[in-house]
């Protein structure tokens, strides 16, 4: 079988860390292959290696048998290689057929000969029913238009092997299918497809072969038709050693925080990123938000915290309605938030250490008198924090955050935000970066605020942390919720399978 | 581990960053006298570096006076900077200033003798804080960018100044503003004896006030916090609960207050300074920019460099003895600024040399900035195994 | 009537370098670099633009001296552009910083260098180029006296160069990368499209404009050149956020701004104007209150280009 594309042992190193350990990967003409795994698998970086983004540190490629390097994207381009992004390339304020023929405009002297390329456009959109506006401007046009003139953009320089990064990450139910209509024409036409995607239900009904990536590691290929959901979910979550963690049983109490009926839309686009959810989290449990990233679970949590505005819904903390509270409002009457981003929200990375521990708590009176910062206290309390959660940096309470390592910026923003006494904790990937003492010490103090009766609200992509920490998991793909599943009853394999979509439980009928 | 001890103080690379900028800024200038006439381009450069020290208590008395003016607008700058703003309106909110200082220092009879000047201080912060806060406004309610809306207060304000000097205070046979009343002038306190000159006066213990205030709001208090908090981190800000806007407006508004007094303290001096009626703008305003960048924008280094940058005015005044045109000097600051422009990405590179020193975690991650996002969580997981696996060896 | 014509023709004078200037900053900032140093650019053109008119008036005359003397200020204009240039894609420099620079610096070295080769900070020309009345179209009614009486050229090279301008930004495949790397310059990139070559030429396109403004500027008003071209930059600057970083609004902006200049100066000689309790710096204040006004009600819908003022990393993607 002739293969268009092989990709043999490809190691790829950042710093020392592996993203790719020898992996393997082969495309046949005309087929439609997908790239399964969990975030952080390799799937992403794979493509980017064969793009020409980045280049590998071992291993060969070769296109239609022959050997090739491909050290930048015009290179791939040349080797008709096309690439449509997670996030769109495209200027808002071009026409559509502007923002196709850019890069490769027709010219006369310079001048721009919209005309003929205007018909070879046509003729692409006609022949792969790539339904388009020429004249509309980019920022007007649907996401899934703006899909399609991505696509337009690689078939209008000929390229015959199409890669797709996550193309339905953006978009809604109806467009989702119109794309796998558009990927059997192309597939018709002769080009061959590459697609990643962690969504079980989409790599069945479009895909031929599919090759599972786990953490930097080549599991194997197979052949969809004859695999099962389980099968594959099996090989992109694999068994794991899980930590022994020791939890006792606890009874739950009121709920201390309830989101009814949430939709918060995203920035861009119309799409509900959070579609209409509503549950609840109760005193002494840690509930655990999994999913694969994306699916709406960032937006999810700026929303309860307020630092993003949200479309409806409406959020209850101890009985109280704090839909129209600011975020330090929120703050003062007990909610924590661990944030995702730590260097865009959790730190101020100029301040030293000492500032950012009270980042959330300087305007109380035991750290200010009239408006001046009572640096003892500060510095005290900087020191209490340091000590108690074993924050390493070069100079302590007087350290600049910017040189602290990643870890030890994060355990500084957990003591911070635990320290606070509050009544609910909302973590998001709070163990993100951390060494395996770090992990486990963060655990541990999670579910010491569970037993003393808080709630915690977890949000997380590791299975085992999801798995082994919390007492209940709320599992959420595209914005809504479509499990609430008990860790103790079921396995890790099935979990995989409602985080990609192919199952949801009966109380959580699509909406 | 001694160099990268010294270089983790955030000022001593701010300071290293000015030094290199002010060699750079005094190269060129060298270079240019040398172009023009080589025979004494090294004694005109000598007399530069002298600058004030040349003519006894005199000279550092003209430093001095220099300086007032333009650490004031160095403080409105670096102030406002430190909020995350540009405020390039100082000229404007410095002739605002000095125009209500001078109407009130005309005008204004009813006021008691012995606190007129301030009065007219007060008054001319007033102004310049009104002037600031155009700017501070638009930008936070309506997010206009504040280089923009600065620079067309700048003109705004020189014409309405003008107009209004016509109107009020002019004296139309040179063109400029009538002498305000002694009681308006700022008292001398003994400072002409020591200096021996009366072009001193109390404004540079009002200077030096002003630098005390402005360090104690921005490292000492809630307020400061949040404003730097602002101007470094405007998500962190955002999720720490503190109110942009208003810090926004707030330090525009105190920005506009400093340049403001420093156009009275300068127009109070009775040094014989009058505001031309010309459409010129008001070049003590630019020369904050300046100072603010060589002073790395802390109250005490702009407080160095508004002397420092005073010192090489003085010594671009005394050039003209060897024929030189004093010119020369703002061109050697225009170049420290342009120098300057680029300091900051010495400082970011400085930095990125710390963290692989100083990391001491166990399981080292490898700096956050090279891995792609989506693998952090991968990290500790590969880690994770390793261990595990090690300790099943190790059973 | 006369009036009306005299009003004309010195809106022309005051129009057209402010749209010379403004279209070149449109060029530079709509590949992604702010560039406040137009002020700067325009001293430093009309300083060498005038020179070379002074030192060369003894042996040449007329309109070919001061086509020379038009290529002398872009060029000038552009080598000192560069500055802004390196500083800002090279080095990633803070913009606002590096044109600040740039404008302290020019005036500096005008006054220094006049001073040090000829004693005096001015620079005298002569007056040769004025054209009373261009032959035959001078006559036609109306836009005979507007536009083809007490002219320079200057004003048709102006004129010439908003069209080309207008042109080569909407229909050349030059203008289109161009305002690629203005907007998202991550998209050109992927394509293949060199930014930093791109961007340079949009800084020295504006270098180019700004200097050839900064001549056109001192030309019909004076028979000097005092090292300062009173804040046209920054005028011109106003006309480029005011007309929306657009031509065709970058031409009518730098018209209205132009004819509330006239006002401003001819104030006293026009017996209507004078009549109205407005006084002169009021017209001076119009067009910078004008430009506040639009900001504040555009800045939401503003159309500047995306990715100005961010010096771009190839590495970030």
């Amino acid at each position: 079988m002739e293969y268009v594309i092989e990709m043999n042992n490809i190691t790829k190193i950042f710093g020392n860390f592996k993203a790719l350990d020898n992996v393997t990967f082969n495309l046949r003409k005309g087929e439609v292959h997908a790239l399964l795994g969990e975030n952080g698998a390799g799937k992403s970086t794979l493509m980017s290696v064969l793009f020409g983004l980045y280049q590998a540190e071992k291993g060969s490629i070769k296109i239609n048998n022959k050997t090739v390097k491909i050290n930048n994207p015009n290179d791939a381009s040349s080797l008709k290689i096309g690439m449509v992004h997670q996030h769109f390339k495209l200027v808002h304020n071009f026409t559509v057929l502007e923002s196709i023929i850019l890069g490769r405009e027709t010219v006369n002297k310079g001048i721009l000969k919209k005309d003929d390329a205007r018909k070879k456009v046509m003729e692409l959109s006609e022949r792969y029913k790539l339904r388009i506006d020429p004249d509309a401007y980019i920022s007007d046009i649907t996401v899934g238009m703006q899909q399609r003139v991505e696509i337009l953009k690689m078939l209008y320089s000929d390229s015959e092997i199409l890669i797709f990064d996550e193309p339905t990450a953006v978009l809604t139910p109806q467009e989702i299918e119109e794309l796998m209509k558009i990927m059997k024409e192309l597939v018709k036409e002769g080009k061959s497809i590459v697609f990643i995607s962690h969504k079980l239900n989409e790599i069945k009904e479009a895909a031929d072969r599919c090759t599972v990536l786990r953490k930097g590691k080549y599991i194997g290929t197979v052949d969809v038709k004859t695999t099962t959901k389980e099968q594959m979910s099996e090989m992109m979550v694999g068994r794991k050693i899980s930590f022994n963690i020791e939890k006792d049983d606890i009874e739950t109490g009121e709920a201390v925080l309830e989101v009814k009926n949430l939709t918060v839309k995203a920035k861009n686009s119309k799409k509900n990123m959070v579609n209409n959810v509503s549950f609840k989290v109760k005193a002494g449990e840690i509930l655990c938000i999994a999913g694969i990233d994306g699916n709406g679970q960032s937006e999810l949590v700026y929303g309860i915290t307020g630092l993003i505005p949200i479309n409806e819904g409406q959020i209850f903390f101890k009985g109280k309605d704090i839909t129209k509270y600011s975020v330090r409002k929120k703050s003062i009457n007990g909610m924590s938030h661990i944030p995702e981003d730590r260097h865009k929200h959790g730190v101020i990375l100029d301040f030293d250490l000492k500032q950012n521990a009270v980042l959330q708590t300087y305007f109380q009176p035991r750290f200010q008198k009239r408006g001046f910062i009572k640096f003892n206290a500060v510095s005290e309390y900087a020191k209490k924090l340091i000590k108690q959660y074993d924050i390493r940096s070069p100079r302590d309470e007087d350290s600049i955050v910017r040189n602290m390592s990643g870890g030890n910026q994060q355990k500084l923003i957990v003591a911070r935000e635990l320290d606070k006494d509050p009544d609910i904790v909302i973590a998001v990937q709070p163990t993100r970066g951390l060494d395996i003492g770090a992990t486990e010490y963060i655990h541990k103090q999670l579910i010491a605020q569970r037993d003393q009766g808080k709630a915690v609200l977890l949000v997380s992509l590791e299975l085992d942390e999801v798995m082994d920490v919390s007492d209940r998991i709320l599992v959420m793909y595209e914005g809504e919720i479509v499990g609430d599943l008990n860790p103790k009853e079921i396995t890790v394999e099935e979990l995989g399978l409602y985080m990609a979509g192919s199952k949801r439980s009966d109380r959580y009928e699509k909406n | 581990m001694r160099r990268t001890r010294l270089l983790q103080y955030e000022g001593f690379t701010s300071f290293l960053s000015s030094l290199m900028a002010i060699v750079a800024g005094l190269l060129v200038g060298l270079i240019i006298l040398l172009i023009s006439n080589s025979e004494d381009a090294f004694p005109a450069f000598l007399t530069i570096l002298k600058g004030g020290f040349v003519d006894g208590s005199r000279g550092l008395a003209q430093v001095i006076y220099f300086a007032i003016p333009i650490i004031m607008t160095g403080l409105s700058v670096g102030f406002a900077f430190k909020t995350g703003l540009f405020n390039i309106g100082t000229p404007g909110q410095f002739t605002l200033g000095a125009f209500v200082a001078i109407y009130i220092g005309i005008k204004w009879t009813f006021v008691p003798p012995e606190i007129h000047w301030l009065v007219a201080l007060l008054g001319a912060m007033v102004a310049g804080a009104v002037w600031g806060s155009g700017p501070g406004i638009l930008k936070a309610f309506f997010n206009v960018n504040e280089v923009i809306t600065s620079i067309m207060m700048n003109y705004i304000g020189m014409y309405l100044v003008n107009m209004s000097i016509v109107k009020t205070v002019y004296d139309s046979l040179k063109n400029q503003t009538k002498p305000v009343l002694k009681s308006a002038v700022l008292p001398k306190a003994g400072m002409d004896k020591l200096f021996n000159t009366s072009n001193v006066s109390i404004g540079i213990f009002i200077v030096i006030l002003a630098v005390i205030v402005i360090y104690i709001i921005l490292q000492k208090t809630t307020f400061g916090y949040e404003l730097k908090a602002c101007g470094s981190n405007k998500d962190a800000s955002k999720y720490a609960g503190i109110n942009e806007k208003r810090s926004i407006v707030l330090s525009m508004v105190i920005a506009g207050a400093l340049s403001g007094l420093g156009g009275g303290l300068l127009y109070l001096s009775g040094s014989g300074k009058y505001i031309h009626v010309l459409d010129v703008l008001a070049p003590e305003g630019f020369s904050g920019i300046s100072v603010s960048l060589l002073g790395m924008s802390h109250p005490i280094g702009i407080f160095l460099a508004g002397l420092f940058i005073a010192h090489l005015e003085v010594g671009g005044f005394n050039i003209q003895l060897y024929n030189f045109v004093p010119e020369v000097i703002d061109m050697i600051i225009a170049v420290i600024i342009y120098c300057g422009a680029f300091a900051l990405l010495f400082k970011q590179i400085i930095s990125k040399f710390i963290i692989h020193d100083t990391d001491e975690d166990i399981g080292k991650s490898v700096q956050a900035a090279d891995i792609p996002a989506s693998y952090e969580s991968s990290v500790v997981n590969a880690e994770t195994e390793e261990k595990t696996e090690q300790r099943e060896d190790k059973k | 009537m006369s009036t009306v014509y005299f009003l004309a023709q010195q809106t022309m004078y005051f129009a057209i370098p402010l749209l010379i200037v403004a279209l070149g900053g449109m060029f530079s900032e709509r590949s992604g670099i702010v560039n406040i140093a137009l002020e700067g650019i325009m001293v430093v053109g009309a300083f060498f633009g005038i020179g070379f008119i002074h030192i060369f008036q003894d042996s040449m005359s007329g309109q070919s001296l001061l086509l020379l003397a038009v290529l002398v200020s872009a060029l000038t204009g552009a080598i000192f552009s560069l500055f802004h240039a390196f500083a800002s894609i090279n080095l990633k420099a803070n913009q606002v910083i590096s044109g600040t620079a740039l404008n302290m610096f020019a005036p500096a070295f005008a006054i220094y260098t006049a001073r040090m080769i000829q004693g005096v900070q001015q620079v005298q020309f002569m007056d040769t180029f004025y054209i009373r009345s261009v032959p035959i179209l001078g006559d036609i009614p109306i836009l005979g006296p507007i536009m083809f009486k007490n002219a320079y050229i200057t004003t048709y090279i102006g004129l010439l160069i908003a069209l080309i301008a207008w042109f080569i930004i909407n229909h050349t495949r030059f203008g289109l990368r161009l305002r690629a790397c203005g907007e998202h310059p991550q998209a050109a990139d992927s394509v293949g499209i060199n930014v930093y070559h791109i961007r340079y030429a949009g800084v020295i396109i504006s270098g180019i404009l700004a200097g050839i403004g900064g001549l056109t500027f001192v030309v019909p008003t004076s028979t000097n050149f005092n090292a300062t071209v009173a804040g046209y930059g920054f005028l011109a600057l106003a006309v480029l956020i005011f007309g929306q970083w657009r031509t065709k609004k970058i031409f009518v902006a730098a018209f209205f701004f132009g004819i509330m200049k006239t006002f401003a100066s001819a104030y006293s000689g026009i017996p209507f104007l004078k009549g109205l309790p407005i006084s002169n710096e009021v017209y001076k204040m119009i067009p910078y209150i004008a430009t506040l006004i639009v900001l504040t009600f555009s800045s939401k819908k503003s159309q500047a280009p995306r990715a100005e003022g961010i010096p771009y990393d190839k590495g970030s993607r």
